[in-house]
């Protein structure tokens, strides 16, 4: 029999989503559900599962050619060769995942995983149905070349995805400090799926947290800042073609209006965001612009947003302000 | 595909059905009243911070948002449970057309197509004309 730990954790998946959804309705728990957000979660991952099989074969493959020039020999039987797999294969992860927040071209594959203003349980399963195609499966491909049998590197990947399913939930708020210490957990996680500019593009962890706080990007939840779910441009609605493919359909129209081979980098490699005549914002952006404020706030300024524009005046034909 | 391969997605359709079913039975999601001006002005604060709107608009049934900064539309729009935030050209907003009531404002972008805006019988669109 096959093993993979995705298919043997499906039924947890479904009984802990209903959980979450008994205790939030008898009050027991913290869970917001919206019906058609989570239709578009679920269906996404529904569809997700289609589109692994119908790209896997190439994954597969390439997997098994990769092995088949391998440095060494590392056997699955060999405690040693399971711990190393684990860290590696984690390391692999944190730089997939960074990348795929980084990288526009990435990001349009990785984008409908965060397109939710919610987070529960239902969100984890919000999986992409373009990943194959955007080839980030190339990440996995020197564990192969490094003498990792294929079905260790699949197990393992499975491993982490299943460990990254309860993280996805208000319900936990903190673990014990040792754990918040070492692993990815929901606090860790909720931040990530943050669209506050002090949250962006941080805690890309898959299963431990010491890369996000090793390489810099790790970002703690705090009390005072509860992290506003979503992207920094939310979806207007609940379609979920649009949830699947909207990043990808934008980069073909800035394409078709790039003027030079360097717009069509920027557009494609680009951070998210990024666009040739500086119109739009990247996350450096937000943050930069965020500091500035806050700055400006300790400095005794007041902050922009809660400064009113000297009065328009009464417009002709205008509707009362305060209502349409 | 294999037959075990169909068997375990029509099984997985069956269970993303009834997932659905069991949230729009508990009727959890975050609550949602219609906007008022002073809860607009906050949520314009937290969405569109660099800006300074004006005047701010609430659409006749608390669901949308129009405020002007300068020469900016800054549109809130419900769906669901949440609020959705763009910005459009003060101008653009102002040519839109209303009819039957509602007002349909285009972004010109495929994340956010267009917010539906219900305008209230007694006042006149657009509100900058």
């Amino acid at each position: 029999m096959k093993f993979d730990p995705v298919t043997l954790a499906t039924p947890f998946f479904i009984i802990t989503i209903v959980l979450e959804i008994v205790l939030a309705r008898l009050g027991k728990a913290k869970a917001e559900y919206e019906t058609r957000d989570t239709a578009v979660s679920l269906a996404m991952g529904f569809g997700s599962t289609i589109a692994g099989v119908m790209i896997g074969g190439v994954t597969v493959a390439a997997t098994l050619w990769a092995y088949q020039h391998r440095a060494f020999s590392i056997p699955m039987t060999a405690v040693w060769a399971w711990v190393a797999i684990f860290l590696l294969e984690d390391l692999t992860y944190y730089w997939f995942h960074r990348l795929s927040h980084e990288r526009r071209i990435w990001w349009a594959a990785h984008v409908n995983h965060h397109s939710s203003q919610h987070y529960n349980l239902s969100t984890a399963l919000r999986q992409t149905w373009t990943g194959g195609i955007a080839g980030t499966w190339l990440l996995w491909l020197p564990l192969a070349f490094l003498g990792f049998p294929p079905a260790m590197i699949a197990i393992e990947k499975g491993i982490s995805l299943v460990y990254q399913f309860w993280i996805h939930t208000e319900a936990i708020k903190r673990l014990p400090a040792p754990i918040e210490a070492v692993f990815n957990t929901p606090s860790h996680h909720r931040v990530h799926h943050a669209r506050n500019p002090r949250y962006l593009d941080s805690n890309y962890a898959g299963v431990l947290i010491v890369w996000d706080r090793l390489f810099g990007s790790f970002e703690p939840e705090r009390e005072d800042e509860p992290p506003r779910y979503g992207i920094v441009k939310n979806l207007g609605d609940f379609n979920i073609l649009r949830a699947a493919f909207h990043e990808w359909i934008a980069i073909g129209g800035d394409l078709l209006r790039a003027r030079s081979s360097r717009e069509v980098l920027g557009y494609v490699f680009g951070p998210p965001g990024w666009s040739a005549d500086g119109s739009r914002d990247t996350s450096t952006e937000i943050k930069r612009k965020w500091r500035a404020r806050i700055a400006a706030a300790g400095e005794g300024l007041t902050p922009p947003s809660a400064t009113a524009e000297p009065s328009l005046g009464p417009v002709p034909n205008a509707p009362t302000p305060a209502e349409i | 595909m294999s037959v075990a391969f169909l068997d375990q997605s029509a099984v997985s359709l069956v269970a993303v059905t009834l997932l659905v079913a069991l949230a729009a039975w508990a009727r959890i999601a975050r609550p949602c009243p219609p906007l008022n001006p002073d809860r607009a002005r906050q949520m314009l604060a937290e969405e569109f911070p660099d800006d300074r709107p004006s005047q701010v608009w609430v659409s006749a049934d608390g669901q949308g948002v129009v405020a002007r900064a300068q020469d900016k539309a800054l549109v809130l729009f419900r769906a669901g449970d949440v609020y959705v935030a763009r910005s459009a050209s003060w101008k653009a907003v102002c040519e839109t057309p209303a009819a039957h009531g509602l007002v349909r404002l285009k972004f010109g972008e495929i994340g956010a197509p267009e917010a539906r805006l219900r305008l209230s019988p007694a006042v006149v669109w657009p509100p900058g004309v």
